[in-house]
This record gives structure tokens, sequence and C-alpha cells, in this order.
């Protein structure tokens, strides 16, 4: 489904966009996800396609908010039976698709975070919508509710033939869905597959949000065969690039943090690495979940996360000093101006 | 006493009863809609909070005599049920109207816009959501104008003097009693008014408390 809608208020936005399988609308706070959420599910004002001008009575759209908005008083059947245009359907039977059939009759009050999101779920899926729109459906959640939630809603968008934009700020949502738009300003940034916008993202600040710390400047040396060469400080690291920049110019260059790796004496590195290998030195190590994040300090304050098994195998500490390789092909290149 | 305690129900059920149809549209709208002069028409909708009761009940004796603004357009209800009915209505409004107000306000927009795209109309909108998720808070509101309205002297007092039958409520029975020294029939009758009053707040009370589980946490 292609959508293209123009809001004026709150926020001015011009937004194309392709929802198909589970689509992942990523944008910081204040960068209009919801009030594309409202205004796609007819609550507020806006032009476009589809669905223009029409109530949201009339919408075909299945619109969970992040609160889910269970109606209280009622129980999760009579939640779904809500949506229920005619009495032959059973309400019971949509609770069946979402697992949740045994707790038809359990007021919202006695339900966890994940039941009520599933209930919601149900509800919006009697309504037999042509769109899904979720508005950060694992904001509330823990990692494992996280995680069957994005598993529930992969398997009824392939199974229903229903794409489903999902509003969220998690970069790990959203390498979980088919495709991620990236909003900024009112329009859509960046678009692709995750790894696209994961390991080539448009502009700094979708790097940044999509968790790429390592963020420096260099200057175009020369353009080879085997890519291009960048002077960053006094080393020159190689870069492997399809769309190389004029010699001499300066650019933005980046690297994730899990993809910087630490050199092991025992292994020699191949001969096409060597430019790219940096000396460091460890400034900080912190605990992230069960790996690492390392700070060091050197020519480039760079960060970096290494797993576990890792670390079990390097011993790293503090203060020591060790080289960390950029492989070329793991280097971006940002193609918006310094 | 008994013609008085009629009256006097009389006067709380139909009051009441005006103050639950107009009230809840009232309400719905002042918490739903925002409008220019929103705050001065809630301001003059409250002011018998404060206002003394003969204050008011002097005003609407001026508009209602015969001569008066309205009276002379018809409304010459001076001395009047149908006098004192308008006054109790006016003097009971903020109270039924900020219980109705409360009610609204536990009503989750977000929920009713959910609703909304569920592709639920208007009409099944109020049936079956918003009426059963605020009924206690209507009826508990609607009690309090009944209690209020029972216990009313100033207004009435004013707008509609002392004629038995018409006007003379059990407020002002009682105040009659005590003014003629009949303290043996004074204590009956207010007897009667501290029971009534316990059993309705105490009503009002339990619908709130129950209102309170019966809607329980909605919020993730």
């Amino acid at each position: 489904m292609e959508i293209a809608y123009r809001i004026e208020q709150p926020l001015k936005m011009d937004v194309q966009l392709p929802v198909n399988g589970l689509t992942a609308l990523l944008g910081g706070s204040g960068s209009g996800k919801t009030t594309l959420l409202k205004a796609l599910a007819g609550l507020l004002p806006a032009t476009g396609q589809p669905f223009a001008g029409l109530p949201p009575e009339r919408r075909q759209i299945g619109y969970l908010p992040q609160g889910y908005a269970l109606v209280p008083h009622l129980t999760a059947a009579e939640n779904v039976a809500l949506a229920l245009s005619s009495k032959d359907q059973s309400a019971v039977s949509y609770l069946e698709k979402v697992n949740l059939a045994h707790l038809a009759n359990k007021l919202p009050k006695e339900l966890s975070g994940g039941q009520k999101q599933r209930v919601a779920l149900a509800r919006a899926l009697a309504r037999e919508p042509k769109l899904l729109l979720l508005d950060e459906p694992t904001s509330a959640l823990d990692a494992t509710a996280r995680d069957s939630a994005l598993d529930l809603l992969e398997s009824l968008s392939r199974n229903l033939d229903l794409p489903a934009l999902i509003v969220t700020h998690d970069p790990y949502v959203a390498s979980r869905c088919n495709f991620v738009g990236v909003l900024e300003t009112g329009v859509i940034a960046q678009f692709g597959s995750p790894e696209e916008v994961f390991q080539r993202p448009a502009t700094i600040s979708i790097a940044k949000m999509v968790g790429f710390s390592n963020i420096f400047e260099g200057i175009v040396d020369k353009i080879t065969d085997v890519g291009i060469f960048l002077t960053v400080d006094k080393y020159k690291f190689r870069v492997e690039t399809t769309e190389p920049p004029p010699t001499g110019s300066r650019v933005k260059w980046g690297i994730r943090p899990e993809e910087v790796m630490v050199v092991r004496s025992d292994r020699p590195l191949p001969p096409e690495l060597q430019n790219n290998v940096l000396p460091a030195k460890i400034a900080r190590m912190k605990k992230r979940g069960t790996g690492y994040c390392v700070k060091l300090s050197g020519p480039l304050p760079l960060l970096m996360l290494i797993p576990r098994h890792v670390q079990d195998r390097l011993q790293l500490e503090e203060a020591a000093q060790i080289n960390v390789v950029l492989k070329p092909r793991y280097i971006h290149l940002f193609s918006s101006p310094v | 006493m008994i013609q008085a305690f009629t009256l006097s129900f009389k006067l709380a059920t139909l009051t009441a009863a005006v103050l639950l149809l107009a009230g809840v549209p009232l309400a719905y709208w002042l918490t739903f809609y925002n409008f220019r002069g929103r705050y001065l028409l809630e301001t003059i909708l409250l002011l018998p909070l404060t206002l003394p009761p003969t204050v008011l009940g002097f005003y609407l004796l001026v508009l209602l005599a015969p001569d008066g603004p309205l009276g002379r357009v018809g409304l010459q209800w001076a001395f009047s049920f149908a006098g004192i009915w308008l006054g109790s209505v006016i003097f009971s409004l903020p109270f039924a109207l900020t219980a109705y107000k409360e009610a609204f306000r536990a009503v989750d927009p977000e929920v009713l816009e959910v609703v909304r795209t569920l592709g639920v109309g208007r009409w099944k909108r109020w049936r079956q959501v918003i009426l059963p998720w605020i009924w206690p808070g209507l009826l508990s509101g609607t009690l309090l104008a009944f209690a209020h309205t029972l216990g009313e002297f100033g207004v009435v007092l004013l707008v509609g003097g002392n004629i038995p039958g018409e006007t003379r409520v059990a407020s002002i029975y009682i105040f009659d009693l005590v003014q003629a020294l009949d303290f043996q029939a004074a204590h009956r009758a207010a007897a009667i008014f501290v029971a009534l009053s316990l059993a309705l707040i105490y009503a009002v009370r339990s619908l709130e408390e129950q209102w309170r589980s019966h809607i329980g946490s909605n919020n993730h």
C-alpha cells in the first residue's frame, strides 16, 4: 500500500511511504510519527491517499495507540465485539488468532500489558482492516514480551497479507521489520530494508538514531580500484564505496560500535587490512547486557561493543593498550555535506 | 408534615430529572469541547456555589414577578411551584454539573477515538461505551442534586414564599414549627431529614466506590 499524506496541523508534514509487510516508521520524539498515524486513522485533518477525507468510522484500518485503549468496563470478548459488523462473526475467533481465547471473559484490568495488547490487536483485526497502524507497540513490554509481540505481528501480517505500519523509536523493533522509513522534520528522510538503513544511514542524525556512535571527519586522499583512501589524523584508511566522493573533499564517515574489531596478536592481519589498524587505549569498560561497551582513547575516541565470548578470549582490561581494525567495508561514508 | 415532605420530594425529583436531562449533555460539551467563552460560562454556572441563596432568590423573584422581565413574557412564576422548581435547578446545577464533568473526565478520549476507528457510530458509542462507563458518576451526581434540593431553604422561601401544598417544602415547614415553638413536631421532621441525608450521602459514596473498582486501571 502506498501512502501519500500531507498534514498542516499540529505539524507540517509531507509523507510518501510504501507500506508492505511490517514497515517501521522510525523517528525521534516530536518527529510526527504519532501525528501521521492519527491522520491515517482519520483522527487529524489531512489530505492524501488512501482513505482521503473519510471519517474514522469509515476507514478500514486497525489502529492501536500506545496505551491500547481498551474499553475498561467491557471484557476482552466484548471489546472485540465492538468492531464486529455482523452478529454472525464471533469475537472469540479473533481472540483465538492472538492465542487469547481462554481470557475472553476477563476485564482489561485483569490482563497483563502484553495480553491487553493482544486483545487490542484482536479487536483491530475484527475490523477486517486493510492496514494496521501500531504506535510504539513494544514500549511498555519487557524483552521477552517484546519479541513475542513482534513474532505475532510478523505471522499475522504474513498470513493475512495485511500491511502494518509500526511507529517506533527502538532500532531493534525497526531491525525486525521488512522495511524501515525514517521520519525527519515531516518527511521520509530514508526508506529501505533495515540492513540498508542500519549500515548505510543517509544522514548523520539517522546514523545516531540507528546506533552509529563513531562519527568522524576525513579528507579523500585518492581513489583506487580497491576503494578510496581517507586521510584521518595521520592515518590513511581504505574505504570500500560504490560512490566515491571527489578527491580532496572533506567527508564525514562512521563505523558501528559492534563493527570495531580488536586485532589479536596471535592472528596476523591480512595485508589489505594493514592500513586500517589504529592503536588505542581502553579508557573505560561498561557492562552492556552480557557483553561490554568499551570506550577507547587514542587518535580516535572510538566506542566498541564486544560480546561476552570475545571478552572471554581477549580478557581486556581498563588502561590496556590494544590495536583495533576498522574494516574497509564496515566504514560508511555519509553523502550529506560536512 | 406529610404534605410538606411530599412537596419536597416532588421538587427534588423534578429538579434532579431536569438536571440529568440538561446537565449531562452540558457537562459532555464542557468537558470535550473547547470554545471561546467556556470559562466565563462555567463561572456563571458555578456562581450559585458562593452566592447567598437569598441573593439568588431575590433576583429570581424580581425576574419572575408579574411585572418583571420574565413575568411580562408569561413566566409569572413568583410564589408558585414552577418558580421554586426553576430556582432549585439553578441552585443545584453546580453540584450536578461538577459531578457529571468528573464522570466524563474519567473517560479516556483516546478510547473514544479508537472506538470510532472500529467503525462504531455515535449512538452505539453512547449506549455501549460512554453511558456504561459513567453511569455511577451520573447517578451519584443526580442523587447529590436531589439531596441538595431537599435541604434547600433560602431560594425557595424568597421565590415561593410559604404556601402550603404549593411552595411550603419540608425545610420551610420546620422553620415554621420552630417559630411557633412546636419543638416536638420540629424534632420529628428534623430527624427524618437527618436519616434521609445519611441514606443519600451513603448511597453517593458507595456508588463512587463501586465506580472506582469497576473502572479499575486501564493504564499501561
